[in-house]
């Protein structure tokens, strides 16, 4: 795909700023309407998805060429896919996928972000994402008796990917992570050292080669070792594994699940049993990549014929993916059923959710920018009475663990699973 | 063009440089949107020399003081969603969007009105005010249109204008900069800062301000708006339920409401009970019917289309929905005995399937809160248009709507446009049956050229003084009136009426002496 492939949808942006906001149909309160981090900060039509449509548009009819008004617009977003769930609600054109095919260009081109290029550099030598060696991926499980997928054999792969292999503060999850499935009785096993990155960051970043690179590798390595179900603690690597892997012809044959998805299995069979209470009043954020992102691709190949005239439909019918499939439930049924907790929903939920702030490599690139979007979402959570942020991801538990050290707020931050392992 | 250097530091000291772009690329995003291809044949029209987001009223008159000292055409909008809104008639031209303006700045419940800068959207005001027991008349533009440009600059109709009156009406003062960059408070505002009045001492100003179809930004800036305010008879908040958010619901018509469908034998049957219902002044929100129903998509909407009987599909557009609300039991007794014997009278039916209650809880939500997305208007085909678009007597929009039929008729049928209903968007447009709306709404694509020119073709036969359609009243949709391919609207239709085009370019010159204030939309000083 490119950005020609999407002249149509440019074409057919109304400019009616639905991007910007939440759908009408999801608004609970006037305070918390917003949908879009990068045009409620930077406020000019160029930094929504609508804006992204006329910038596409002007540079393939050559009316424009690269400036640094464009760049910024372009990389300053999480890429979150808020305005793709707004902009369907209402229209069938594709503001997401335009906004990647942009990046790629701009990539192609010459024209990345600079902060971004320094961290593919780092991907291309050590395999992630996080500029630290790739020697000491697996130090955060070391000491845990965990089979080595390398040289054994286990059913389920536990990838924790590059985020929780190398942040330190994080570590206590990704093990908390690991120990519930061991001590459920799972056949798991992790790469340790060998994990690789999903490549799913560098592909928001416009890096559609390191994608596919990565995609090809973790199929082979998956399948040498024999593994059958994947599972992961990172809602990035979900997406990734999961939707982006199939969108590029990649699609892994095997089950991808993310440990939410899996702890709720255990849940049901009975294997994770809930003892202890925990006494908090807390309110789930929903990550990007887990929810409206996470929805399967849909290959549809057809054409557009007319009816009635002039209305546009398709043969064979498409299904549009809107947001709304994503694995929203399952975390909250976890919660629930955890005794003690008290879950407050947020106003913006589910396929509505306001971003977290570190997505579309804004955390690598804008730090500032991905701490504002951060503090908005803490916002809600105290307007709320939220006493702690839950997320299941740990590309947003970070920015929320920085977000509250730089602001000052007084909310907890956890992880799911820091939950469940406090409640069995 | 760009600015000069000193121009645009003079702007740049105003709102601060990251309030300001003339970055190309930022550009080129405020000169693209609906309505474009149609009007200009391309979807560009003239890039701004520059972007200004000022955040207060002193920066808007300071801009438009720098303006008139370095000759800058300007153009403000709000949310910048309509036709023509980025049009500029001059490339050394700037746009002002006025996004950082997004104050509720008071809702007076006592005296029911509520005063807001020019980003605050009907809808996130009808949130807050919910609370308070209060609700302003909606637009049907969405829920994203803003009470200052549907108020006080451009023209509009709803369905709750049964209730809520015309939008101009509903003003109740504003603080207006210029464009000289004099600010202007009109009425009590003015004489004692309050801002219950928008009229007095001396003349009223509201028609300057806003005439029939709106200034569009072309003599100036409207800052702050007091808009009055209504009983909201509902529930302080509410949640829609359901998913994608485009299936998403209410789970019954909400508490100090009932919505009712009522269908009639005949369109004038229907028309002359809307008619009534708005004389009797118990509808909160009506809507007649026009035969499309929202789906997910296109696919989901034809696959449904497709199942219906035709006669049925008739008979809904022979139909009104009605909502009514009352504070007690006995006032929505009294309306709904109201309804019925209206609908009585003109042997209207309440069909189960119009007034099943899941069925009227959706239809419910957007005739109260958000009726006309860009779903019923732009998804199926790409774009929308509006011709005939008149304010009359209830007689002669009868008319008006049967000739309209008849001429509209060989463009659907020829394929070049799409009217998926057999009857136009009709409204009644005052809650005291002064009158009636009819707007003719239907779909198109401005990429197909067939479906151009029909559309093109269509509108020249409407908008022609001289033509079959002329009769029946000067075209009243706001802006894009002296472009082509509807130009010269103006200078055509004022001859026939008072030579109101004499009028409107002896205000446009009086209020901007220097002709700064974009005219693309509105009236030159002279005609070109």
């Amino acid at each position: 795909m490119a950005i020609e492939e999407y002249e149509h949808d440019s074409l057919r942006c109304t400019r009616c700023s639905f991007c910007k906001w939440i759908p009408w149909e999801s608004m609970r309160h006037p305070d918390f309407m917003q949908g879009c981090p990068s045009a409620s900060r930077y406020n000019f039509h160029a930094y929504a998805a609508g804006g992204k449509f006329n910038l596409a548009l002007s540079l393939m009819k050559g009316r424009i060429d690269y400036t640094e008004g464009f760049s910024d617009a372009v990389f300053r977003c999480q890429m979150d896919g808020s305005c793709d769930v707004s902009c369907k609600a209402v229209q069938e054109i594709e503001p997401l996928q335009n906004m990647q095919e942009l990046r790629i260009r701009c990539v192609q081109d010459g024209q990345g972000n600079p902060s971004h290029m320094l961290v593919i550099e780092g991907l291309k030598k050590e395999d992630n994402m996080m500029q630290a060696k790739k020697a000491d991926r697996g130090k955060w499980a070391e000491g845990i008796p965990v089979k080595d997928l390398t040289r054994e054999k286990a059913k389920v792969l536990y990838h924790v990917g590059c985020r929780y292999s190398f942040d330190e503060e994080l570590w206590p999850t990704a093990r908390a992570g690991l120990s519930l499935l061991m001590k459920a009785g799972v056949d798991v096993g992790i790469m340790g050292r060998d994990e690789a990155c999903c490549g799913g960051r560098a592909y928001e970043m416009g890096y559609l080669g390191e994608l596919i690179k990565f995609a090809e590798h973790n199929r082979e390595v998956f399948k040498a070792a024999g593994v059958t179900t994947l599972v992961t603690p990172c809602s990035d690597g979900y997406q990734t594994f999961k939707v982006l892997y199939d969108k590029v012809g990649q699609k892994l044959d095997i089950e991808v699940l993310h440990i939410t998805e899996y702890i709720h299995r255990l849940i049901r069979e009975g294997t994770i049993k809930f003892t202890q209470k925990v006494p908090l009043t807390i309110t789930y954020h929903d990550p990007c990549h887990l929810g409206r992102l996470a929805e399967p691709w849909v290959h549809w190949k057809g054409k557009e014929v007319k009816v009635l005239g002039q209305m546009i439909i398709h043969d064979p019918p498409k299904k549009y993916r809107r947001g709304a499939n994503g694995v929203y439930d399952i975390p909250r049924e976890i919660l629930r059923s955890i005794p003690g907790l008290r879950l407050i929903e947020m106003y913006r939920i589910r396929e509505s959710a306001w971003c977290c702030g570190a997505g579309g490599g804004v955390k690598e690139a804008y730090p500032d920018f991905a701490i504002w979007t951060g503090a908005e979402r803490l916002k809600e959570a105290e307007a709320v009475g939220a006493k702690a942020i839950v997320s299941a991801c740990p590309w947003c538990t970070r920015n929320f663990i920085d977000t509250v050290k730089e602001t000052g707020r007084k909310m907890d931050v956890y992880d799911i699973v820091e939950l469940v392992s406090q409640a069995v | 063009m760009d600015l000069t250097k000193d121009a645009y530091g003079a702007l740049e000291d105003i709102v601060g440089p990251e309030n300001i772009s003339q970055d190309l690329a930022v550009r080129e995003t405020y000169n693209q949107v609906w309505g474009n291809k149609l009007v200009f044949d391309e979807k560009w029209s003239t890039r701004p020399a520059a972007i200004v987001m000022p955040g207060s009223t002193g920066e808007v008159q300071a801009i438009v003081r720098a303006c008139n000292r370095y000759r800058i055409s300007f153009k403000p909008f709000s949310s910048g969603f309509e036709i023509m809104s980025t049009a500029l008639a001059s490339e050394n031209a700037i746009i002002l969007d006025l996004k950082r303006m997004d104050r509720i700045l008071d809702i007076d419940v006592k005296n029911m009105h509520a005063l807001v800068e020019p980003y605050v959207s009907v809808y996130r005001l009808e949130m807050e005010l919910a609370k308070h027991g209060l609700y302003i008349g909606t637009i049907s533009a969405g829920p994203e249109a803003g009470v200052i440009a549907s108020h006080c600059c451009h023209f509009g109709s709803g369905t709750t204008q049964v209730y809520a009156g015309g939008l101009g009406r509903n003003v109740l003062g504003c603080e207006w900069v210029l464009p000289t960059g004099e600010i202007l408070r009109m009425g009590s505002a003015e004489a004692c800062n309050d801002w219950y009045s928008a009229d007095g001492p001396g003349f009223s100003l509201r028609g300057i301000l806003r005439g029939h179809s709106g200034a569009n930004g072309g003599h100036g800036v409207i800052t702050k708006c007091s808009a009055k305010l209504y009983h909201w008879y509902g529930p302080p908040e509410w949640e829609l339920k359901g998913s994608p958010p485009a299936l998403k619901r209410l789970d019954k018509v909400p508490d100090g409401f009932k919505a009712f469908g009522a269908t009639f034998d005949t369109r004038d049957d229907a028309y002359d009970a809307l008619r009534e219902v708005g004389q009797a002044a118990i509808g909160f929100s009506v809507w007649m019917l026009i035969g499309g129903e929202m789906c997910e998509g296109n696919d989901e909407f034809w696959e449904m289309f497709q199942k219906m009987d035709p006669a049925e599909m008739q008979r809904l557009a022979q139909s009104l929905l009605v909502v009514i609300g009352a504070n007690s039991a006995r006032e929505m007794e009294y309306r709904e005995k109201c309804l019925r014997k209206i609908v009585d009278k003109w042997r209207g039916h309440f069909l189960p399937q119009l007034n099943d209650p899941m069925y009227l809880a959706l239809r419910s939500a957007v005739m109260l809160w958000s009726i006309g997305t860009v779903r019923e208007t732009f998804r199926p085909c790409g774009e929308f248009f509006i011709t005939p678009c008149t304010d009359a007597t209830e007689d002669m929009i009868k008319h008006q709507n049967t000739a309209m039929l008849e001429g509209i008729m060989p463009y659907v049928h020829k394929g070049a446009i799409m009217q998926p209903g057999a009857s136009p968007f009709h409204l009644p447009y005052e809650n005291y049956s002064v009158g009636s709306h009819i707007e003719s709404i239907f779909m198109f694509d401005p990429y197909d050229d067939n479906s151009l020119q029909g559309v093109r073709e269509w509108t020249a036969e409407t908008f022609d003084p001289k033509g079959k359609f002329g009769k029946f009243g000067v075209p009243c949709l706001g802006g894009g009136l002296q472009i082509e391919p509807v130009s010269h609207v103006v200078q055509n239709w004022g001859p026939l009426y008072d030579n109101y085009d004499v009028w409107l370019t002896k205000i446009k010159d009086a209020l901007d002496p220097n002709n700064l204030g974009d005219w693309s939309a509105y009236v030159p000083p002279v005609f070109p």
